[in-house]
């Protein structure tokens, strides 16, 4: 809610017919044609502001500032994968020079989307992804917020920053009515999204219930990632890349804002204290503890909001399901397995962050051996552990 | 929320200052609008929901199933207005296909899913891989859309290429190929810039290559499978394929999963990519006519949505506008026209996904997606009356022949400086985007008018292949004098009519 009041502002802006960077003058007289000369009495000093065009239509900088008669050296880069362009306006005037270059029709493309108007101070044509360029100009005499604007159709509502003329302090970025009302409302997302005691709005249009999944792009997994929300503040991340739980941590679900916001390239953060990292690769093997089998995945069914997750070795179908440990830091994951004719072994790494305890079979150092016989039905019980791990069998003695 | 606020805002701001929003640049007629034929209705979306839509279909008990960048899939049912969510957790979806009232089809960036309600109680809580048998190289550009289904039950999806404005993560699904990786926009795990084919068996098949962003799939009404495709490297503009197994459709990039093809696809000639390559049936100059077309649909609903039936349809991000095409069949091959059919009017920008109702009505999920666009749900229905429009252009050896939906005044249509005509072409090239070579503007000779004053024969002083030939109709208007609605149409001409 907290960026409510700069969109507020924003519209009652609008609706009076004023621009947004009409705040900055209203105690002042109306702004004249700015004088390209630096006043004699500045003390300015050369400056370089460098600004880059980023995914989702914006510019990386959203604002910057500079003193009246300062000599800008402004180098765009354009990082993005479409192609942008950059113009100074006149205050006031980037809406109107979006709407000119809109006009151009077929004629844009070789004006580079500049439009033929005095409202337009400085520009730098259309750069292709990879381009940059560089423009140098005196900053205007006159104190002023002059927007600066990507004019490529369908880019200009969206994709502008301000350049502050001024020597006074600039407002707080939220407070900023010159920028995108978006990159304000990041900036208090942000502040929102630091504190995990206070309950986070729901993203969706329903209560967010744990346990709750996301396929996403996590870190440290291969890119098709679940991540997974337990009662407890317990949550993983299993890998359906290679059918495999790659990390538990406690504290916390996932905060996916960057990467829902825009095209999608940023990853999803966790929330909370990593406790567990699989460090022995994908766990199961079948006859022989030396034969790695390529798992295929299958899906998952929701048990009681619960996945159980559907996958095969060597043609025979596992279901795992992973529920929290009660009483503690940890992870119950319950096997099923087709019926097999051979032992079945599990792999683990005593450096993982938990001790293992196996409801069936016998551990030789790390690696568990199930008879066949034995292997419809078992859980590994994962317990974080600091210090030395263990690995146990459910009624046996702990072995090192 | 926030963005469509802005939207809101921006529009309110060009309302009150009397300017008309200058989204779309093609010229229209004074006089009659599209809404006078065509009904707009904005759906109403549950609080909470980012309605960035990737997918709208409807199920066979008539509710409109959609899915949304974070994930959720949600129904809707028409009657009640009641929103319901069907499944949760998906990875941007960007299409669906019902398979019943409880199971369907949908596309994630990761795999081909089949969401199954098996104990009844609305919701799904099966979730089957039924393909990923592709690669992902964490790059964000990799979307994947589909799936489309064929008569014969095979299921078509489409692979788009990574961005060089990001790079790849350490750990990728599929196999690393580093022959595909430089360029702009790069196919360095396995069937990127693919159209892939899944039959009934289970087998996903590549089955042709050349594609840097196909954004959904289509058919149109005789099975012909038609994929767009967006300006950008190698793309002087954006397009509309006709696609056919193994061919290749000129983003060198997908190259690499070729069998057999073991070189950096940027090394060949630009002179031998062209030989290689099969031409789009449509071009969409930029800017002027699109700049990032969606998802081709074909008006199955035999008149129920207006005079259109059998023709396509196809979205438009960037602009609020709903494309129209008029194809053809000339040598062997398709080619045609492109003219707006909805534009302004209500409409807004990012119009992803179309599906027709049973009623017959065009709902339209819209998405921004990080681009320009917007956010939500809009429903077109044909109020009943016909608009004046141009229902067909078909080439002839000495021009165009244009069919009108209502007979046209003779006075005017008959004057050959009634109608304005240009040409150009757009150059294939690894730059990004093309201006355009050669606009010339080509003399009509003659308008002759048929006696039903349905049709006007165009002779041209010149036709050429190889070129767009752009038309813009000044003042014809229907003998009850209803003005033209849209007037400015594109031809792909790429084949001469013998």
């Amino acid at each position: 809610m907290i960026y409510l009041n700069p969109l507020l502002s924003f519209f009652l802006l609008l609706s009076i017919g004023l621009s947004p960077g009409a705040l900055s003058f209203l105690a002042e007289s109306p702004i004249e044609a700015p004088s390209l000369a630096p006043p004699a009495e500045s003390q300015t000093k050369d400056t370089t502001i460098y600004i880059k065009a980023v995914g989702g239509l914006q510019y990386d900088m959203v604002r910057f500032k500079v003193a009246p008669g300062t000599n800008v050296t402004l180098v765009l880069e354009n990082t993005d994968d479409m192609a942008h362009n950059l113009l100074i306006t006149q205050p006031k005037a980037r809406l109107e020079v979006v709407q000119a270059a809109l006009t151009l029709g077929a004629k844009g493309p070789e004006m580079n989307y500049v439009p033929a108007s005095p409202k337009v101070l400085w520009s730098i044509k259309v750069l292709n992804p990879g381009q940059k360029q560089t423009l140098t100009f005196t900053a205007p005499a006159q104190e002023g917020v002059y927007p600066y604007v990507c004019t490529y159709p369908g880019h200009g509502f969206i994709m502008y920053g301000a350049m502050h003329v001024t020597r006074k302090p600039l407002p707080p970025l939220a407070d900023d009515p010159n920028i995108p009302p978006d990159r304000a409302n990041d900036q208090a997302e942000a502040a929102a999204h630091q504190g995990h005691d206070s309950p986070a709005a729901s993203p969706h249009p329903y209560e967010l219930k744990l346990p709750a999944m996301y396929r996403t792009f996590m870190p440290d997994c291969s890119p098709a990632a679940i991540a997974v929300g337990l009662p407890g503040g317990l949550s993983y991340c299993w890998d359906a890349g290679t059918c495999r739980l790659r990390y538990a941590w406690k504290g916390g679900f996932v905060d996916n804002a960057a990467h829902w916001k825009g095209n999608g390239n940023a990853l999803s953060n966790v929330v909370g204290e990593i406790y567990y990292r699989d460090q022995a690769g994908f766990p199961l093997r079948l006859g022989d503890p030396a034969n790695v089998p390529t798992p295929k995945f299958k899906g998952y069914r929701l048990l009681d909001r619960y996945p159980q997750f559907e996958y095969s070795i060597d043609g025979v179908e596992i279901k795992e399901l992973i529920k929290p440990l009660e009483g503690g830091t940890g992870l119950v994951r319950e096997f099923q397995v087709e019926q097999v004719k051979e032992p079945l072994y599990f792999v683990v790494n005593r450096n993982d962050g938990v001790s293992y305890q196996a409801s069936q079979g016998k551990w030789t150092e790390e690696i568990l051996r199930i008879p066949a016989g034995k292997a419809r039905n078992f859980t590994i019980t994962m317990t974080e552990t600091k210090g030395e791990a263990t690995l146990t069998e459910m009624k046996g003695e702990a072995k090192r | 929320m926030t963005r469509s606020l802005v939207s809101l805002l921006l529009f309110l701001l060009l309302s009150l200052s009397g300017t008309a929003p200058a989204f779309a640049l093609s010229p229209t007629a004074p006089g009659d609008s599209i809404s006078d034929y065509y009904e707009l209705e904005t759906i109403p979306l549950p609080p909470g929901l980012s309605a960035e839509t990737g997918g709208v279909a409807f199920m066979p008990d008539g509710r409109l199933i959609a899915c949304f960048h974070r994930g959720e899939v949600m129904t809707y049912n028409p009657q009640t207005k009641a929103w319901k969510l069907f499944a949760e957790g998906l990875h941007d979806p960007l299409g669906l296909l019902p398979v019943s009232n409880s199971e369907v089809l949908v596309m994630q960036r990761p795999e081909l899913t089949r969401l199954r309600d098996t104990n009844a109680d609305g919701q799904a809580d099966h979730y089957e891989t039924v393909t990923d048998g592709f690669g992902m190289s964490g790059n964000y550009h990799e979307f994947a859309f589909g799936p489309l289904k064929d008569k014969e039950g095979n299921l078509f999806i489409s692979l788009n290429l990574a961005s060089n404005g990001a790079g790849i993560r350490e750990e990728v699904r599929g196999q690393l190929n580093e022959l595909g990786r430089p360029g702009r926009m790069y196919s360095t795990v396995p069937y990127r810039g693919w159209v892939m084919k899944l039959t009934p068996d289970g087998k996903l098949h590549p089955y042709a290559m050349g594609f840097r962003s196909p954004n959904s799939l289509g058919f149109d009404k005789q099975g012909n499978l038609f994929v767009p495709d967006n300006q950008g490297d190698w793309l002087g503009t954006s397009k509309l394929y006709h696609v056919q197994e193994g061919k290749f459709y000129g983003h060198p990039s997908s190259l690499v999963w070729k069998p057999g093809f073991n070189i950096d696809p940027l090394t060949l000639p630009v002179s031998e990519l062209a030989q290689m390559r099969t031409k789009a049936a449509v071009l969409f100059p930029q800017n002027i006519m699109a700049n990032s077309p969606t998802q081709p649909l074909c008006d199955i609903t035999e008149g129920k949505f207006g005079p259109f039936a059998g023709q396509m349809l196809i979205g438009e991000m960037n602009f609020p506008k709903i494309i129209r095409l008029m194809l053809e069949e000339v040598d062997g091959e398709i080619q045609g026209a492109c003219v707006p059919f909805y534009q302004n009017a209500g409409l807004r920008k990012g119009n992803n996904r179309m599906v027709f109702a049973p009623d017959g009505s065009l709902w339209v999920g819209q998405t921004d997606h990080g681009w320009a666009g917007d956010k939500g749900i809009q429903r077109i229905t044909w109020k009943g009356q016909t608009p004046m429009e141009i229902l067909t252009m078909n080439l002839t050896p000495s021009g165009f022949d244009l069919t009108f939906t209502q007979p046209v005044d003779a006075a005017t249509a008959s004057d050959p400086k009634t109608y304005d005509f240009r040409r150009y072409y757009y150059e294939y090239h690894r730059e990004y985007g093309s201006k355009q070579f050669d606009v010339q503007p080509i003399e009509v000779m003659k308008a002759q008018v048929s006696p039903d004053g349905k049709r006007v024969s165009l002779t041209l002083k010149e036709m050429k292949p190889g070129y767009i030939y752009e038309m813009t109709v000044n003042g014809v208007q229907a003998t009850n004098k209803n003005p033209l609605i849209n007037n400015f149409v594109c031809y792909t001409l790429n084949k001469l009519k013998k």
